[in-house]
């Protein structure tokens, strides 16, 4: 699974400069992943290649081309109460959903209980707040830490048994698929628990207009859950870009064996990345679950592709060592527009699925044709010998090799 | 001759058979004797055939180290497809049928092409095509139910009961047997067990691992193809719910039955008596009236007990090796892959 990373990326993510340090966070996360092509001589005009070759960029582009054109299209996309609203409360769900997906992906591992993990820690605050009548911080913390707990199991069964993330989150998820309606079906008559804590109303479908400080008061259309959100996505990207164990996390996913040399605990840290997306998954839960006013059984039903979609489209690697916040933040919000577009045009939900499927299939492609391009113009630039070794692509050429692209 | 009997009694296969052999023991004993009477027999066994070759299904594409999680949805589409094919198009049955075992191999060679162009984890992509098909499945018969009236010919073969056994789980055996021969003696299969086991030691050897991806993954898709026909035959109508619970059982029959996850070995018996094993677990949950959602966890616990005692046992008989190395392979169709 780690068969990519190589030798040029571990030292690139240890060992960052200082004139980077004022770029704010995502400045800084990209920096990380400049692994590959980073070159000798910043110069703007590499900047500038750097800047197009960025497929954030090319998302921002898109996502505003999109807006424009079904915005002009049908007038009703601007309505903030029914359109723009809900929307924006949907990129902010997903978006956490997407996170959660992004951390466990920065070792190269997948988890697939991220919908299961976020039905269950909804439960879990759900029945904390119908039962023990906990206020709301608390009860979201129980779900939280439900979630994480969840998700650490599933790190330990993955770091100490070896067995592969794929079919450990796999088998999870349908046992926490059974677990949820069963509990449910227990604790409530309806299969359904509609908690009614004091400020939960207030966060799920809260918007900034409802914030006043005084007289003057937030713009109206912004739901609450996006503040939520943005503060998610800065601790997370805070947590990779910052922090010793973000760095040691992503060595790990980038080359699990130079991490092991380099006395990162990489059991540990597989571990601590699988609770980290449980807790995320599961306050993703609790958002959806606060956002409509039930707790259900069907709560993260959805969210398996969408975790994906958000984080490929932002330029995470599958293999690890690569993250991007802001990249999935802007992945989720090109889906849930696509999403939102085609049913302000009529397109039925088959049509949704059908397309957003063509755009993972599209979006891994194009990643491919980027992968092979990169990989071309630096064999033509060393004229180094690449080893064919099929699977094992050289994404990460030695130092070398990269330097004398420039 | 003792060191035998050790290997076999650590062998998955007999650990299976014990658990079915105990299973319709404790169903005979708990309904009095009606879990072997004939018509329960004939239920239990028409609701197995299904599970055996969607099983396989998975099976075919862990064999390479991939996995498939579009199952359930070519299986639904080819079903739905072959359905408005009858229904709407008015294609004789047994030509629809065939149409569905087609278009499952097809989307499974698709499968692998993609996979092996974008050089993407499998898994993915085939995220991707499960989200498509299910679409287009739902596009092609929204929410109406096609009756197998329109293809009343090839339904009735479902009727049948050679031996008070459906022909459907007949033919889901004589699969698997097939499937069991051809992983041992035929040289594409051979050749996509080399490539699971070890793709460079394969291409080393002059395997070429996008080939073996590529068959593998229209194995898969075949055997959903054949899935969706044994579902015109069995079911009394096919509409847009046809494949959305398959994943589960898919992943649980090979992952219970032994079957390595990181490619280069299958285990046919063992997959088969697993799909047993869950249909077990199924009458059992219908016998004591409890909500189907239990079958989920009681399966969820299973698969993830068998992986981590997997992990435990690959270990301990290591350490023993060579108190019990002889001529015998570890697993009935399990060998070792080229490396």
């Amino acid at each position: 699974m780690n068969a990519a990373g190589a030798a040029g990326g571990s030292p690139a993510g240890a060992t960052k400069d200082a004139p980077s340090a004022a770029h704010g966070v995502a400045r800084a996360e990209h920096e990380v992943g400049e692994r590959i092509d980073r070159g000798v001589d910043p110069s703007t005009r590499a900047r500038f290649g750097r800047l197009v070759s960025d497929n954030r960029v090319g998302l921002v582009l898109l996502i505003v081309v999109l807006a424009v054109v079904i915005g002009s299209a049908r007038p009703m996309f601007w309505n903030a109460n029914f359109v723009l609203g809900p929307m924006l409360t949907t990129v902010a769900i997903y978006t956490v959903v997407g996170l959660a997906q992004m951390t466990v992906l920065s070792v190269g591992q997948m988890n697939l209980a991220v919908g299961g993990m976020a039905a269950t820690g909804a439960m879990a605050s759900a029945i904390a707040f119908d039962r023990l009548g906990v206020s709301l911080p608390v009860g979201i913390l129980v779900g939280i830490l439900v979630g994480a707990a969840i998700g650490a199991l599933c790190g330990v069964l993955v770091a100490k048994a070896g067995v592969n993330s794929f079919v450990v989150t796999l088998a999870m998820s349908f046992a926490l698929l059974g677990l949820v309606p069963a509990v449910y079906a227990w604790v409530s008559t309806g299969a359904a628990i509609s908690a009614d804590v004091e400020g939960l109303d207030l966060l799920g479908r809260g918007r900034t207009s409802d914030l006043c400080l005084g007289d003057v008061c937030g713009p109206a259309g912004i739901p609450l859950l996006v503040i939520l959100a943005i503060v998610v996505m800065a601790v997370v990207g805070f947590l990779f870009a910052r922090t010793r164990f973000g760095r040691e996390v992503l060595l790990t996913g980038s080359n699990q064996r130079a991490a092991l040399l380099s006395a990162v605990p990489v059991d540990r840290r597989v571990i601590s990345v699988h609770a980290l997306s449980g807790g995320l998954a599961a306050l993703a839960g609790i958002m959806l679950g606060a956002s409509t006013g039930s707790f259900t059984p069907a709560i993260g039903q959805e969210f398996m592709l969408q975790s994906f979609l958000g984080p490929i489209l932002g330029g995470t690697l599958l293999v690890g060592g690569y993250v991007s916040v802001l990249g999935t933040f802007l992945g989720i919000t090109l889906t849930v527009l696509i999403r939102q577009g085609l049913m302000l045009f009529g397109v039925g939900i088959e049509g949704l699925n059908i397309l957003l499927g063509s755009v993972l299939l599209l979006a891994l492609c194009t990643d491919r044709i980027r992968t092979v391009m990169s990989q071309r113009s630096r064999l033509r630039a060393s004229l180094a010998p690449v080893p064919v070794a099929g699977a094992a692509a050289p994404e990460g050429a030695s130092p070398s090799t990269a330097g004398a692209e420039r | 001759m003792s060191a035998r009997i050790a290997e076999l009694l650590r062998r998955q296969t007999t650990t299976l058979a014990l658990v079915v052999v105990a299973g319709v023991a404790v169903l005979a004993i708990q309904s009095g004797g009606e879990f072997l009477a004939p018509i329960s027999v004939t239920t239990f066994f028409e609701f197995l055939a299904i599970p055996i070759v969607i099983g396989l299904a998975q099976m075919a594409t862990l064999a390479v180290g991939q996995m498939n999680l579009a199952v359930g949805s070519i299986g639904g589409f080819a079903a739905c497809l072959a359905g408005v094919l009858a229904a709407d198009l008015g294609l004789p049955g047994w030509l629809a049928g065939l149409a569905a075992v087609l278009v499952g191999l097809v989307a499974g060679v698709l499968n692998g092409v993609i996979v092996v162009l974008t050089q993407i984890n499998g898994f993915v992509v085939t995220l991707a095509t499960m989200t498509i098909l299910a679409g287009a499945q739902y596009a092609l018969v929204g929410t109406r139910t096609i009756t197998s009236a329109s293809w009343a010919g090839l339904q009735s073969l479902g009727d049948l009961r050679p031996l008070g056994i459906p022909l459907i789980f007949w033919f889901a055996v004589v699969l698997a047997v097939a499937l069991s021969a051809a992983y041992r003696h035929l040289l594409p299969a051979r050749e996509m067990l080399a490539s699971g086991g070890n793709p460079l030691a394969a291409t080393l050897s002059g395997i070429s691992n996008s080939r073996a991806l590529i068959t593998a993954h229209g194995l898969s898709g075949l055997l959903c193809g054949i899935a969706a026909l044994l579902v015109m035959v069995s079911l009394p109508g096919v509409n847009k719910s046809i494949g959305g619970d398959w994943l589960l059982a898919s992943f649980a029959a090979p992952i219970i039955g032994g079957v390595s996850l990181t490619g280069g070995s299958v285990a046919v018996l063992g997959t088969v008596l697993a799909a047993t094993i869950v249909r077990l677990v199924d009458s059992a949950r219908a016998a004591f009236q409890l909500d189907p959602s239990w079958v989920n966890l009681v399966i969820g616990a299973v698969v993830l007990g068998t992986v981590a005692l997997d992990r435990f046992r690959s270990r301990a008989p290591r350490a023993a090796a060579p108190t019990t190395t002889g001529p015998v392979p570890r697993r009935p169709v399990v060998e070792g892959a080229a490396s």
